[in-house]
C-alpha cells in the first residue's frame, strides 16, 4: 500500500479526533434567539456632560452595570460598548425574560439620599405652594414619594441639602425585617457616620426622607442616634429589595440610561427555533446527499464523506472560537450544505471532462483536482469577502451568520480539495488492475 | 448519470430569451417601487416594536388589529405560516417618538388582553428609530464595501473587464430580488438584507466559475473569436452550474419550509437570488464581457490603424 496515502489518511483521522475532543469540552454556545434570554442596547445620555469627561461617564455605566449584573451571576461579559457613537453599551442577559426586572437592575441610577423634612405631605404640588403663598422656602424642594399601587403620590418639603449622598455607602444587604417585609439594610462609610451620628442626636423625633432617584421610599422618625447602617422598607417583594441591595452595592449611576434597542426572547421559543432549524438541516442534508449519490455515484459517497467531516470542522472550529450560534447562524450552516458540494461538483465535472479526452484515472483525478483548485480559491475568497462586510453589523445575529459562513467556507477548502482526494486516492488504490472511477460516467 | 454531454447551445445568440424577461422583471420592480413609495422596510430599520405571540386556538387577526391600532399608529399584524401549523401571530408596530421603549411592551400587552386572555408573549423586540437609521446606514455600507471588494479582487485576479461585468450582473440580481420583494410586499428586515448579501457572494460564485473557464480556453487558443470561447466555455460548465445550484436550490427550500416563520424572509430571498443569479452568470455577464472586450478590442484597432493611414 502507498506509504504517503496511509500518513494522509492517520492525519486526517487525528484532525477528526482533535475536533471531536474540542466540540466534546467545549460545546457551541447558543445565541440569546436559541436559548432565550434579553438583549438590550443601552444609551447613556451624556448631553449635558462636557465632551473631555463623556467617554470616562460611559465607561464608568458600563463598569457599574456589569457589577450589578454580575452580582446575579448572570454572565460573563454581559457589558460591551456597541457602535460608533461612544455612549451605547451592547447588554446580553441569557435566561432572563423577565421585563420588569431587567428595567430595576439596568435603569435605575440607584442615587440614594436622606434628607430631613421640613413639611408635607401634600397631596398635589399646586396644594404645596398655596400654603406657602406661591413661593417655595429658602433652601428647600418639593420630592413626590414613589406612586402607590393607585397611582397616589404625595409631596413633602424636604431641605435643599442631603444629609447622605449616594457616595457615602459602604455596602448594601437584604435582611427581614419585622412582619417578614424584606428590608434593605446599607451601612455608611466612616467619615459619613460620624456626620449622620452627630445628625440624628441633634434631630431625635423629627421626620427625615430617604430618596431614592428623586422619589422619597420612606418617611422614618428618628427614634435614637444611628451611627453607620440604616434601612430602608417599602419593597414590594423580596426580588424588589435585593435588586435596590445590588444597586446600591454597586454604586450609583453617573448619568441616566435609556433604552435604544430591547429584545426579550422566551426560551421555549428558542428550542422551537432549533427544532426548525435541525429540520430544515436534516432535510436539506438529506436531498443533497442522495441527489450527489444518483448523480455521481462512489464519488457521490466520497463528496458525502467530505460533507460530514466538513460538519465536524466546522462545528468544531465555531466552539474552539468561542462563536455564538444563533438562528441565522443555522441558517448559514444549512447553507454551507450546499454551497460545500458545489466544490466536490466543480472537481468532479472537471474529472470527467478529463475522462472523456481519454485520461487514465489516475491522470484525469490529477488534472482535474489541479485545474479545479484555481477556481475554488477565486469562488472562496469573494464570498468571503461579501460576508467579511456583513461584520459591518454590529447585530450579534447577524455576525453569527456570517462567522459560521466563513469558517464553513475555509473548512470546506480542506474537505473538498483533500479528504475527497484521499478518499479517491484509496479508491483508485484499490482497483489497480482495472484503475476505473466511479464517477457517474458511462463507459 | 450525465446531464449534459458535448452540448453546443448557442447562449450568446439566445442572450435575448432572458434579458427581456429580466428587463420586465426589472422594470416592474421600479414601478412597484415608485407607486410604493421605496422599498418597505421593516421594523430594523425603522425603528418600531415586534411581539411574537402564541395563540391558543384560531387567532383574530382583524380584532388584534383594531385593538392594537386603537393604541399605536402603522400596526401590522400577520399569522405567521410555518409548515407545523402552529398559531403564532407576529404583531408590530411603530414607535410613537420619544417614548420609553420598555412602557412599549406594557401597552401592547394591555392592547392584546383587551382580546383575549389566552395568548402568551414569546419574544419582544424594541427598536428605538436611531439604532434603526444606523442599521439603515450599516447596510449600504456593507453592501457597497461588498461590491467594490470583490471588484478590486477580480480585476486584479482577472482584467477589468471581467470585474466589471461580474459586478453588473450581481447589482442586476440584487435589483430583481429588491423589486420581486416590492412586487409581492415583503418587508427589508435585517435578515434579508443578510440573504441578499450572501447572494451577492453567491451569484458571484457562480460568474466566476464560467469566466474563469473562458480565460483558461483564451489561453489555451487565443486565435478563436471571442463569442465562440464564451459559448464553449458555458457549454462546457454547464451541468456544473446546474446542478450545483439546483443543490443549493435544494438546501434553500429545505429552510424556506422547515426553516420555521422567523426564516421565512430570509430563505425566500435566497430561492428567488439563486435562480436569478444563476440565469444572469450566463445571459447578463457573459455578453457584457463580450460587448466589452469588442469594443476595447475596435479602439485598440482605430488606434493602431491611424497612424498607417497617415492622413487626418
Amino acid at each position: 500500500m502507498n506509504r504517503i496515502l496511509i500518513r494522509r489518511s492517520l492525519l486526517i483521522g487525528a484532525i477528526i479526533l482533535v475536533c471531536a475532543f474540542f466540540i466534546q469540552h467545549w460545546p457551541v454556545r447558543l445565541g440569546l434567539d436559541l436559548r432565550g434570554g434579553a438583549s438590550l442596547i443601552l444609551r447613556v445620555r451624556v448631553d449635558d456632560i462636557p465632551s473631555t469627561q463623556r467617554a470616562e461617564v460611559v465607561e464608568q455605566t458600563r463598569q457599574i452595570l456589569e457589577r450589578r449584573i454580575n452580582a446575579y451571576g448572570l454572565s460573563e461579559t454581559p457589558v460591551q460598548s456597541y457602535g460608533s457613537r461612544g455612549n451605547e453599551l451592547l447588554v446580553q442577559l441569557p435566561g432572563v425574560s423577565d421585563p420588569t426586572h431587567i428595567r430595576n437592575l439596568l435603569q435605575s441610577r440607584a442615587v440614594l439620599e436622606w434628607y430631613s423634612v421640613d413639611d408635607g405631605p401634600y397631596p398635589s404640588t399646586a396644594d404645596a405652594l398655596a400654603r406657602h403663598g406661591g413661593i417655595l422656602p429658602l433652601n428647600r424642594k418639593l420630592f413626590p414619594t414613589r406612586s402607590a399601587p393607585d397611582g397616589q403620590r404625595a409631596w413633602y418639603l424636604l431641605d435643599r441639602q442631603p444629609v447622605i449622598r449616594g457616595t457615602d455607602l459602604r455596602g448594601a444587604r437584604v435582611s427581614a425585617g419585622p412582619m417578614e417585609q424584606p428590608v434593605t439594610t446599607f451601612t455608611l462609610s466612616q467619615e459619613a457616620a460620624t456626620r449622620f451620628e452627630h445628625y440624628t442626636q441633634a434631630h431625635i423625633g423629627q421626620r427625615s426622607a430617604i430618596v431614592l432617584d428623586q422619589e422619597i421610599l420612606s418617611i422614618p422618625v428618628i427614634e435614637d442616634v444611628i451611627r453607620d447602617t440604616g434601612q430602608i422598607r417599602g419593597a414590594r417583594n423580596l426580588q424588589e429589595a435585593e435588586d435596590l441591595a445590588v444597586n446600591l452595592r454597586s454604586g450609583a449611576l453617573p448619568a441616566a440610561i435609556e433604552v435604544a434597542h430591547e429584545r426579550i426572547v422566551e426560551a421555549s421559543l428558542g428550542a422551537d427555533s432549533i427544532r426548525h432549524g435541525l429540520q430544515a438541516g436534516a432535510v436539506g442534508l438529506v436531498a443533497v446527499v442522495a441527489a450527489m449519490l444518483f448523480y455521481y455515484r462512489w464519488a457521490g459517497a466520497n463528496a458525502t464523506l467530505a460533507l460530514l467531516v466538513n460538519g465536524v470542522l466546522l462545528i468544531a472550529a465555531l466552539a474552539c472560537f468561542g462563536a455564538v450560534l444563533t438562528l441565522p447562524g443555522i441558517a448559514g450552516v444549512v447553507l454551507t450544505i450546499g454551497m460545500a458540494v458545489d466544490s466536490n461538483v466543480l472537481i468532479f465535472e472537471r474529472i470527467r471532462e478529463e475522462l472523456r479526452t481519454g485520461k487514465s484515472a489516475a491522470a484525469a483525478l490529477a488534472a482535474g483536482f489541479s485545474k479545479a483548485f484555481a477556481t475554488l480559491v477565486d469562488t472562496h475568497v469573494t464570498t468571503v469577502v461579501s460576508c467579511a462586510f456583513l461584520f459591518f453589523f454590529g447585530t450579534p445575529a447577524v455576525r453569527g451568520f456570517a462567522a459560521t459562513l466563513v469558517v464553513g467556507l475555509i473548512t470546506n477548502l480542506f474537505t473538498s480539495v483533500f479528504v475527497s482526494r484521499v478518499a479517491f486516492d484509496w479508491e483508485l488504490s484499490r482497483h489497480k488492475e482495472t484503475a476505473k472511477l466511479s464517477i457517474g460516467l458511462a463507459h | 448519470m450525465e446531464l449534459f454531454r458535448n452540448t453546443h447551445f448557442d447562449f450568446l445568440g439566445r442572450k435575448w430569451w432572458f434579458i427581456l424577461p429580466s428587463l420586465l422583471l426589472t422594470v416592474a420592480g421600479l414601478i412597484s417601487l415608485v407607486v410604493n413609495g421605496g422599498p418597505r422596510y421593516g421594523i430594523d430599520f425603522l425603528g418600531g416594536a415586534v411581539m411574537e405571540v402564541r395563540w391558543e386556538g384560531p387567532p383574530p387577526i382583524e380584532r388584534i388589529r383594531t385593538a392594537v391600532s386603537s393604541q399605536l399608529t402603522g400596526v401590522s399584524v400577520v399569522a405567521a405560516h410555518d409548515a407545523t401549523g402552529s398559531n403564532e401571530v407576529l404583531v408590530s408596530a411603530e414607535v410613537p417618538a420619544m417614548t420609553d421603549l420598555t412602557a412599549l411592551r406594557q401597552t401592547l400587552d394591555h392592547a392584546l388582553s383587551t382580546v383575549s386572555s389566552s395568548y402568551s408573549i414569546r419574544s419582544f423586540e424594541a427598536i428605538g428609530p436611531q439604532i434603526g437609521a444606523d442599521l439603515r446606514r450599516q447596510a449600504l455600507l456593507a453592501a457597497g464595501g461588498a461590491t467594490g471588494g470583490m471588484l478590486l479582487y477580480l480585476a486584479w485576479r482577472f482584467r477589468t473587464a471581467y470585474g466589471v461585468a461580474a459586478v453588473i450582473a450581481m447589482a442586476h440580481d440584487a435589483f430583481i430580488t429588491f423589486g420581486l420583494l416590492s412586487l409581492l410586499h415583503l418587508e427589508i428586515s435585517l435578515t434579508v438584507v443578510a440573504a441578499l448579501l450572501t447572494l451577492i457572494g453567491y451569484s458571484m460564485n457562480d460568474t466566476i466559475v464560467v469566466f474563469d473557464r473562458i480565460r483558461e480556453n483564451r489561453r489555451a487558443s487565443r486565435r478563436e473569436p471571442l463569442a465562440e470561447t464564451i459559448n464553449q466555455s458555458i457549454n462546457q460548465t454547464l451541468s456544473r452550474t446546474v446542478l450545483t445550484s439546483g443543490l443549493t436550490l435544494l438546501t434553500a427550500l429545505s429552510l424556506l419550509f422547515f426553516g420555521g416563520p422567523v426564516l421565512h424572509g430570509f430563505s425566500l430571498v435566497l430561492v428567488i437570488g439563486i435562480i436569478v443569479g444563476t440565469c444572469s452568470s450566463i445571459f447578463i455577464a457573459s455578453p457584457i464581457l463580450l460587448a466589452w472586450e469588442q469594443t476595447a478590442d475596435r479602439v485598440a484597432e482605430t488606434r493602431i490603424a491611424l497612424p498607417q493611414g497617415g492622413v487626418r
